[in-house]
C-alpha cells in the first residue's frame, strides 16, 4: 500500500475495535450499532459538507429515499421472493438510483446558490418531500409502508430476525467504512484539492480553471448515495416499515451536522470521533438524565464553535504535524 | 491576440457593459483605465465567464470564446488575478501555487512554472511552507500572481494588482508586470486605478467611462491630452 492510503489504517483499527467489542461483549451490540450508526451518518455527510462546506439542511431527505427504495423493492418484487437475497440487491440499487436522482434535482437548483442561501434553500427540500409524498398519497401516503410479512416471506422468519438485529448493522459498518474510503481517495486525489480549493475560497478555485460546479455536484451525488443506502440498511432493513414523518425527520440532518463539525470537518477520522463521541454521550445522558439529550444540542454546537472549530481531529492534526504519528491522522 | 467587441453583460436587472470595444496585442501591455464603476473589472470578469455575456464577442486566438465556460478558458491560456485577495489562506504558499497548475496541461510544466515564479518573487521561495493566510498584503499580492501564472497563461488580465499596497510595493509590483511581458513574453491585460504608473508602463491604452470604453490611443497621447486626463482620471 502506498504512503497516501495510510491514514485508512486508524479507520480500520477503530470499527474493528466497536465490531470486536459489539460481537464478544455481552450487552453492548445495540449501543455499538447506534455508534456505526452515526459514523456512518457522519462518514457520508462529511463526503459533501466537510470537503465543500456547504451546509446541506436537507440531507435526511436522502436517507429517506434510501429508506423507501428499500421498502419499494421489497415489497414490489416480492414476487421473486424464490431468489431471497437477491430482493435486498434490488433494494438497495432501488435506494442509490432514488437518493441520486433526488440528489441531482436538489442540486441542480440550491448548488447555484452559495453559503447561507444554499443552507436555506435545502432545510425547505425535506419538508416540501415529506408533505408531496403525505399530501399527493405517493407510496401509501402518510400510511407508510410496512413490509414485516414480505421480508419474512423472502428470507424466512430466522434469517429476517437475524438481518434485522445483526445484518442490518454489519452493512451500516460497511458502508461507514466504504464512505471513509471514498473520502480518503477523493482527498488523495485532483478531485480532492478541487474540493479543498473551492472550500476556502470558491471565486479564486474559478481563476484556478477548476470546474467548480462539476465537483460540488460529484461530492452532493457521492454523499447522497451513501446517506440513501444508509436509510436503506440502517432504518427499512432493522425496523421494516418507513412512515414519511420519520424518515424525514429534521434533527437527523442536525446530529449528522454536530458530528462532522465536532469530528472536525473535511477530516477523514473526524465523523468516526464525532460519531462516537455524540453516540456515547447521547447514550449515557438518555439513561442518566432522560429526555434531555435532544436538549444538549444547542450547548454542544455553541462549545465546539467557540472553543475548537477545526473538531477533535483537526485540533490532534495540527499538534501531531511532521511527527510519525501525524501521517496517519488526516 | 485578445478582442472584445460590444461585449455587454451585468448584474440581475443592471447593465453595467455598454458595448466596449477592447484589442489586446501580443506580448504587449494593454493599460484600461477608468474611475469608479467604470466597468473595468466587470469587463475582465465578463471577458474570463464568471460574469455571463449578455450579448457581443469575445475572440481569443482568433476563436470565438464568448460562452466558453471559464475552466475551458483557463485551459486555453487565459488567467485572471482577481481584485482582492482571493486566496486559499490555510495552505500553505507552495500548496496554493501547486492548486495553480490544477488543469493537466498546467500540471505538465509545473516545476518550469514553480521555477519561474520563485524568480520572480524569490520571497515567495523563501516563505513557500508559510499558511497564505499570514503573508503581508504585498506577499499575498505576490502569492495570487504566482498561482495565475501557474495555470501557464499566454494572456494574464490583472484587476488592480497594486489596490491597497504601500508606495514602495506599488512601484515593485509595476516592475513585476514589466518583467512578465519582457522576461516571459505574456500579454497582458492591466486594470489599474493608479493612472500614471499605468500608462507609463503600458503600450496601449484604453479609458472606459460609464461601462464603454471611450478614448484608446498610445500612451503618449493620452499623456499629453489634457482634457482625457481631466474628465477621466483626475490628474
Amino acid at each position: 500500500m502506498r504512503k497516501k492510503y495510510l491514514p485508512i489504517i486508524p479507520v480500520i483499527i477503530a470499527y474493528l475495535v466497536l465490531f470486536l467489542v459489539g460481537k464478544n461483549v455481552s450487552g453492548t451490540w445495540q449501543l455499538v450499532a447506534t455508534l456505526l450508526f452515526y459514523c456512518a451518518l457522519g462518514q457520508a455527510f462529511n463526503i459533501f459538507m466537510g470537503m465543500t462546506g456547504y451546509v446541506d439542511f436537507g440531507y435526511v431527505a436522502f436517507m429517506g429515499m434510501g429508506t423507501y427504495g428499500m421498502a419499494l423493492g421489497i415489497t414490489r418484487f416480492v414476487f421473486l421472493q424464490e431468489y431471497g437475497a437477491v430482493i435486498i440487491v434490488i433494494g438497495f440499487l432501488l435506494a442509490l438510483l432514488m437518493s441520486t436522482l433526488l440528489s441531482i434535482a436538489v442540486g441542480a437548483v440550491a448548488l447555484r446558490l452559495r453559503g447561507a442561501y444554499f443552507a436555506i434553500a435545502t432545510i425547505g427540500v425535506n419538508e416540501g418531500f415529506r408533505f408531496l409524498i403525505e399530501g399527493a398519497r405517493i407510496w401509501n401516503g402518510s400510511e407508510g409502508i410496512i413490509f414485516m410479512s414480505q421480508l419474512n416471506d423472502i428470507l424466512g422468519r430466522d434469517a429476517a430476525s437475524a438481518l434485522s438485529t445483526f445484518w442490518a448493522d454489519v452493512m451500516v459498518l460497511v458502508i461507514a467504512f466504504l464512505a471513509a474510503l471514498t473520502t480518503l481517495l477523493f482527498m488523495r486525489s485532483k478531485i480532492g484539492y478541487a474540493l479543498t480549493a473551492l472550500r476556502e475560497d470558491e471565486d479564486a478555485a474559478k481563476v484556478m480553471g477548476i470546474n467548480v460546479t462539476k465537483y460540488k455536484i460529484i461530492a452532493f451525488i457521492t454523499s447522497a448515495c451513501f446517506a440513501g443506502s444508509l436509510g436503506a440498511a440502517s432504518w427499512a432493513l432493522k425496523t421494516p416499515y418507513v412512515f414519511p414523518p420519520e424518515v424525514f425527520e429534521i434533527h437527523y440532518t442536525i446530529e449528522a451536522i454536530i458530528i462532522v463539525l465536532l469530528g472536525g470537518a473535511g477530516t477523514l477520522l473526524g465523523p468516526v470521533a464525532g460519531g462516537l463521541i455524540y453516540g456515547i454521550s447521547k447514550y449515557y445522558l438518555s439513561i442518566f438524565i432522560p429526555g434531555f439529550q435532544l436538549l444538549i444540542f444547542a450547548p454542544i454546537i455553541i462549545v465546539i464553535i467557540v472553543l475548537f472549530p477545526q473538531g477533535v481531529v483537526g485540533m490532534l492534526r495540527d499538534y501531531t504535524k511532521n511527527t510519525v504519528v501525524g501521517r496517519f491522522i488526516v | 491576440m485578445l478582442e472584445v467587441k460590444e461585449l455587454e453583460s451585468g448584474y440581475g436587472p443592471m447593465q453595467v457593459l455598454w458595448k466596449p470595444n477592447l484589442y489586446a496585442e501580443k506580448g504587449k501591455i494593454t493599460s484600461l483605465l477608468g474611475p469608479n464603476g467604470a466597468g473595468k473589472s466587470t469587463l475582465l470578469a465578463t471577458v474570463f465567464g464568471s460574469v455571463k455575456p449578455w450579448g457581443g464577442h469575445v475572440i481569443y486566438q482568433g476563436q470565438e470564446v464568448t460562452q466558453l465556460p471559464t475552466h475551458k478558458k483557463v485551459n486555453a491560456g487565459l488567467a485572471l488575478v482577481p481584485e482582492g485577495k482571493h486566496l486559499f489562506p490555510n495552505m500553505s504558499v507552495y500548496e496554493n501555487l501547486s492548486m495553480g497548475a490544477y488543469p493537466k496541461k498546467a500540471l505538465a510544466c509545473k516545476d518550469a512554472s514553480l521555477e519561474l515564479v520563485y524568480s520572480l518573487f524569490p520571497r515567495l521561495k523563501e516563505r513557500h511552507k508559510q499558511k497564505a493566510g499570514s503573508l503581508s498584503g504585498g506577499e499575498q499580492q505576490m502569492v495570487t500572481i504566482g498561482r495565475a501564472l501557474m495555470t501557464c497563461p499566454k494572456l494574464i488580465m490583472l484587476d488592480e494588482p497594486s489596490q491597497g499596497l504601500a508606495p514602495l510595493l506599488v512601484d515593485m509590483m509595476f516592475e513585476t508586470v514589466l518583467k512578465m511581458k519582457e522576461e516571459i513574453g505574456l500579454t497582458i491585460l492591466l486594470v489599474e486605478q493608479n493612472a500614471r504608473a499605468s500608462i507609463d508602463a503600458a503600450d496601449y491604452v484604453y479609458i472606459m467611462h460609464e461601462g464603454t470604453t471611450k478614448f484608446h490611443g498610445l500612451p503618449e497621447k493620452i499623456r499629453e491630452s489634457d482634457k482625457i486626463r481631466e474628465a477621466y482620471l483626475g490628474s
